[in-house]
């Protein structure tokens, strides 16, 4: 078992986990609401990338590389519309919220996969190798397409989002309404139509993730579960609502995967995480940055 | 001169104001808080009959003492009528379930049993403990596991497999109690989800609890092999009823002791007021917390004995949610609202079975909507419809404003005196016509001849005037024997002595009379 | 000077639940005028600036705010139009800052240049909140979180003055800063040039503002007391 091996992968999974992460993230502490639907925006924007590499027959595997990941964006973002204006525009301002709103998320994710069911069957599918099928040798380093392609664009994708969050007006709003709601309204700034941004933010977010996902996995009614799961231990580990804290949580728990697939075998993997989650937050209950910004208060 | 004086006021009927047609109140008059004339249960106090939990000093039944206001009798009521319904319903099942022909509907009683059970237990953590915990399918799982695992393997009998299963889930409980005496609040609804998902993934790949058979079945069970398959059903949708009844007694008993009452004081958000009154309410909750987790863990063995084993379902993300739904959908932290809930979507799931993926999508439509339309479930829409007719009403009152005299219909709801209602609107309007009938002639009238024979205008007013009650009424007292009077206010208390209203000395009795009867004029005219 | 009326309230009530704070509340204040409105805890000044940017529980009654009616029947949803009548020009400097605290004091004086035109001219305005209050020129980069009570109050009366509004209301500028620090505070809001727009100050603390105003209307149990009267208003703003 060679390092670089490992780093490598750990380092793919912490992309994609970092994708995920900072989606919860960022919907928790900007709109103040677990979006646990989130799973389900994985899957249908992995359907939708599904329904357009259908489409594309005969067509340039460049074209069609470029067509599945945006049209995986494109499903992500208005599912994650719908989730909006579905979950959070008719409870936003109504007593008790938080609670309520998980408990929508969560049946609208029960509806969702259901209806997904209904629709696709059962059977999986699978997407068509987005970034082709080369790879690339560094000495000792094998870089495969897939590797490759989720590393850069996820990076690439974070990236955008975290300079947009930075140095945008509408990411300025964002970041407002993550510290302090009532004085984001009296500044004008307008609660419904900036949860709708965000939740197409971090839906796109998904889309993405779920494009690369599926690169090894399958697309499923049922796929989103496990990465929502993962992305939500990570971002409870790095601290809910702290960007900076997702990054470092996904970096810590993607080189946990590896490592653990490496030395102990693959169904272990969910162990070791959780147990190191729960040490992590035995020692800080409010994840790894959860000191370092009280962004809101839960 | 008497003549000239009649005659020079317009006469008004006084009968008008009573009319229809005249009635100078145009504001309508609701008929505010009815007096209660039915019924309600005889004997209140004579032999105040009560019935108590065996072995303590617990009412089953609370009861009042009132009196009905209207016919003044003694009678006793029903506080909480609650416990009434629940024997009523549950009587209704257990007399029902023998002429049952479907063995599908028998089946999903039974399965309704345990869930209620486990709902209620769950319950007990999320509703009474206030710890948002989504890893309690996970104890049942694990305790059916393990005792199914247990029976399989060492040949344990079905009656001990609750009590191991206990055991198990005295251990799982402590160890996801754990991370709750830290965390708080959604941090812990998610770690305990990924704990669930954990033990589903772990069961499923290890070949030690049936990878292979999809699941660990060949327990032993407490279905007597000689029945036929309907008295079995029968049998089991018995066992599960009484293991309901179980999980609503340690409910009652939780909530009932002290225990609930640390866990009441101290809600969410409001532990700091709690503990500033020295209650220990973390301690509270993991108690809470590690008993329910017992019970469930009791569960889980009787689910093992009853379904000859467990399976991963168990764990399945989708079985949590339809537990959810069925807590949410009755109302979070109602013993009802679990058993009620469970009933909606254990008649949905297991009924309509026909209906494929239909159902659970119905299920999450109507869990979606009880959450985006109603505060706390089927159970809390009395108390919201409350609150917002309440709210209503009072934005309403609010813009209301006063009106001269008659009462408001806020005041008027809390006035226990119906009669009041009515009589300060007939004041009102008394006042109104007599305001009518003031001017120069009635005065000098007055002032000529205060005591004798009056004209009509002048003899309402008077009788009016002298008719009011004796707080702050005037009277003329005499200081130095027939040359000096004044005017003073008695204070309508005995004991208490009148008070002077003003310095004036009055030098004859009939001046004394016409400034009191000015000041009541005055009085009147600026009510 | 033309003046025009910036804000008309007609009949206003308001409250929070069963609770009435406002009772049929009738003000008009003009452009160009500064408007000191004092009295004592609990008596509706808050609530008044609440109705306006409809932050209430529940209101009724007309407000017209540049001639665009903003008040009407509402009972539910406070926050709801918040950002709507921003954009028709109010900026409210709430009590208790409502600031952001993981933002930094540029980012947070961004954020009150809401509408696209200040959005536009941001760095002027910058400037210009910087002229007012000049201890934040160094602190621009701080997060608020770490600055005292008096410079949070800085940030958050520039936050509203960043804006391009046309009615400024700030609710006690005063409350829980040092004397001289407040004197400090209401010195910059006076230094303010308010051309077309008009101010509204709240405060409990009359001597603070007597003298420096247009003219100072009392509050008492919801109602408007003294000088609300309307031909007055007009007189000594041209006396102004």
């Amino acid at each position: 078992m060679d390092w670089s091996y490992i780093l490598l992968s750990a380092l793919t999974l912490a992309s994609i986990y970092g994708l995920l992460a900072i989606g919860i993230s960022i919907t928790w502490s900007s709109v103040g609401m677990v979006n646990m639907a989130y799973g389900l925006t994985f899957a249908v924007a992995g359907y939708g990338a599904w329904g357009v590499a259908e489409l594309m027959v005969d067509v340039d595997p460049i074209i069609t590389g470029v067509a599945v990941v945006a049209a995986g964006i494109g499903t992500g973002a208005l599912a994650g519309v719908l989730v909006c204006l579905m979950t959070f525009i008719p409870i936003h301002d109504k007593p008790n919220f938080p609670v309520r709103g998980l408990i929508a998320t969560l049946a609208l994710s029960l509806m969702g996969t259901q209806i997904l069911l209904w629709i696709f069957g059962p059977r999986v599918k699978t997407l068509p190798p987005v970034f082709g099928e080369w790879q690339a040798e560094f000495g000792a380093i094998v870089l495969t397409a897939d590797k490759a392609g989720a590393l850069v664009s996820s990076i690439l994708l974070l990236a955008v989002t975290l300079t947009w969050l930075k140095s945008s007006r509408r990411g300025l709003e964002i970041r407002a309404m993550m510290m302090n709601p009532h004085g984001a309204a009296i500044v004008g700034i307008g609660v419904r139509r900036t949860g709708i941004y965000v939740m197409a933010l971090t839906g796109a977010l998904a889309g993405l993730a779920a494009v690369l996902l599926c690169q090894t996995y399958f697309v499923s009614p049922f796929s989103g579960l496990t990465p929502m799961i993962k992305g939500v231990s990570v971002a409870l580990c790095g601290g809910l609502g702290s960007v900076s804290g997702a990054l470092i949580a996904a970096a810590i728990l993607g080189l946990n995967e590896s490592l653990t697939s490496a030395y102990l075998g693959g169904q272990y993997v969910l162990i070791t995480q959780f147990a190191l989650i729960i040490i992590i937050l035995l020692i800080r209950p409010r994840g790894i940055a959860g000191m370092l910004d009280k962004a809101r208060e839960a | 001169m008497f003549d000239k004086v009649w005659k020079s006021a317009a006469w008004k009927n006084p009968q008008d104001v009573w009319s229809s047609a005249g009635a100078r109140s145009k504001a309508a008059l609701h008929p505010v808080g009815r007096l209660r004339w039915y019924y309600k249960w005889p004997a209140h106090s004579s032999n105040l009959w009560r019935l108590r939990y065996p072995f303590t000093r617990r009412n089953v039944l609370r009861l009042r003492g009132v009196y009905n206001p209207k016919s003044l009798r003694a009678e006793k009521t029903i506080v909480d009528r609650r416990p009434v319904y629940w024997v009523l319903g549950l009587a209704a099942l257990a007399a029902i379930a023998p002429f049952v022909e479907s063995s599908t509907l028998l089946a999903a009683g039974a399965i309704f049993g345990i869930y209620a059970a486990i709902n209620l237990c769950w319950m007990l953590i999320v509703g009474t403990a206030g710890i948002f915990s989504l890893a309690s399918p996970a104890v049942v799982g694990a305790a059916a596991y393990g005792s199914a695992y247990l029976s399989i393997h060492y040949g344990l009998p079905w009656w001990a497999l609750p009590f191991v299963g206990s055991g198990f889930g005295l251990i799982f409980g402590t160890l996801i109690a754990l991370p709750a005496t830290r965390l708080d609040g959604f941090y812990y609804a998610l770690l305990t989800l990924g704990i669930n998902e954990l033990c589903r993934v772990y069961v499923v790949q290890s070949k030690l609890f049936g990878s292979a058979t999809g699941g660990l079945y060949g327990a032993d069970s407490y279905f007597p092999e000689s029945w036929s398959e309907n008295h079995q059903l029968l049998l089991g949708f018995y066992a599960c009823m009484l293991l309901m009844i179980g999980a609503l007694f340690l409910y009652r008993f939780v909530n009932g002791t002290r225990l609930g009452r640390i866990l009441r004081a101290a809600p969410e958000k409001k532990e700091a007021f709690a503990e500033a009154t020295g209650i220990n309410y973390r301690a509270a909750r993991i108690r809470v917390f590690i008993i329910s987790s017992i019970a469930l863990g009791f569960i889980g063995g009787f689910y093992a004995a009853h379904f000859r084993g467990a399976s991963p379902s168990l764990f399945s993300f989708d079985v949590v949610l339809l537990m959810l739904a069925m807590i949410v959908i009755g109302g979070l932290g109602r013993a009802e609202g679990a058993v009620v809930g469970t009933l909606i979507v254990i008649f949905l799931e297991k009924y309509f079975l026909e209906w494929g993926p239909m159902r659970l999508i119905l299920i999450g439509f109507i869990m979606m909507m009880t959450v985006l339309f109603l505060r706390n479930g089927l159970f809390g829409t009395k108390l919201q419809f409350r609150a917002w007719r309440n709210k209503k009403k009072s934005e309403f009152r609010s813009t209301r404003s006063e009106k001269g005299g008659e009462m408001l219909p806020e005041e008027a709801t809390e006035t226990a005196d119906k009669d009041q209602i009515y009589f300060r609107r007939f004041d009102k309007m008394q006042r109104d016509y007599l305001k009518g009938l003031i001017d120069d002639d009635v005065i000098e009238e007055h002032r000529r001849r205060p005591l004798g024979q009056h004209s009509e205008q002048l003899e309402r007013l008077l009788v009016y005037f002298r008719r009011a009650g004796q707080v702050d009424k005037y009277a003329i007292t005499m200081t130095k024997p027939f040359k000096e009077y004044r005017i003073v206010a008695l204070s309508g208390q005995r004991g208490v002595a009148p008070r002077l209203v003003d310095d004036k000395i009055y030098t004859s009795e009939n001046e004394a009379y016409h400034a009191v009867f000015l000041r009541r004029v005055q009085d009147l005219l600026e009510s | 000077m033309a003046t025009r009326e910036v804000l008309n309230v007609k009949g206003l009530s308001a409250g929070y639940g069963p609770l009435r704070v406002l009772h049929d509340l009738d003000l008009v204040v003009y452009s160009g005028e500064r408007v000191g409105l004092v009295g004592l805890n609990g008596h509706g000044k808050s609530t008044l600036f609440l109705a306006i940017a409809g932050l209430t529980g529940w209101q009724r009654g007309s407000i017209r705010l540049n001639g665009h009616e903003v008040g009407g029947t509402r009972s539910q949803g406070p926050g709801r139009f918040t950002h709507r009548v921003v954009k028709l020009g109010l900026a409210l400097m709430p009590q208790g800052d409502e600031i952001f605290t993981g933002l930094t004091v540029e980012e947070h004086l961004d954020s009150g240049a809401f509408t696209p035109r200040a959005w536009r001219e941001r760095a002027q305005r910058k400037r210009r909140v910087l002229e007012i209050f000049p201890p934040l020129e160094k602190l621009m980069a701080t997060a608020v979180g770490r600055l005292s009570g008096g410079e949070r109050r800085m940030v958050s009366l520039g936050r509203g003055l960043m804006a391009d509004a046309s009615l400024f209301l700030v609710d006690e500028p005063s409350l829980g800063l040092a004397p001289k620090i407040s004197k400090g505070v209401v010195d910059a809001l006076m230094s303010v040039e308010l051309g077309d727009a008009a101010m509204v100050i709240a405060e409990q603390n009359v001597s603070l503002l007597e003298g420096r105003v247009n003219r100072l209307i009392g509050m008492h149990a919801g109602k408007l007391k003294g000088e609300a009267a309307v031909g007055l208003a007009a007189q000594t703003v041209r006396e102004a």
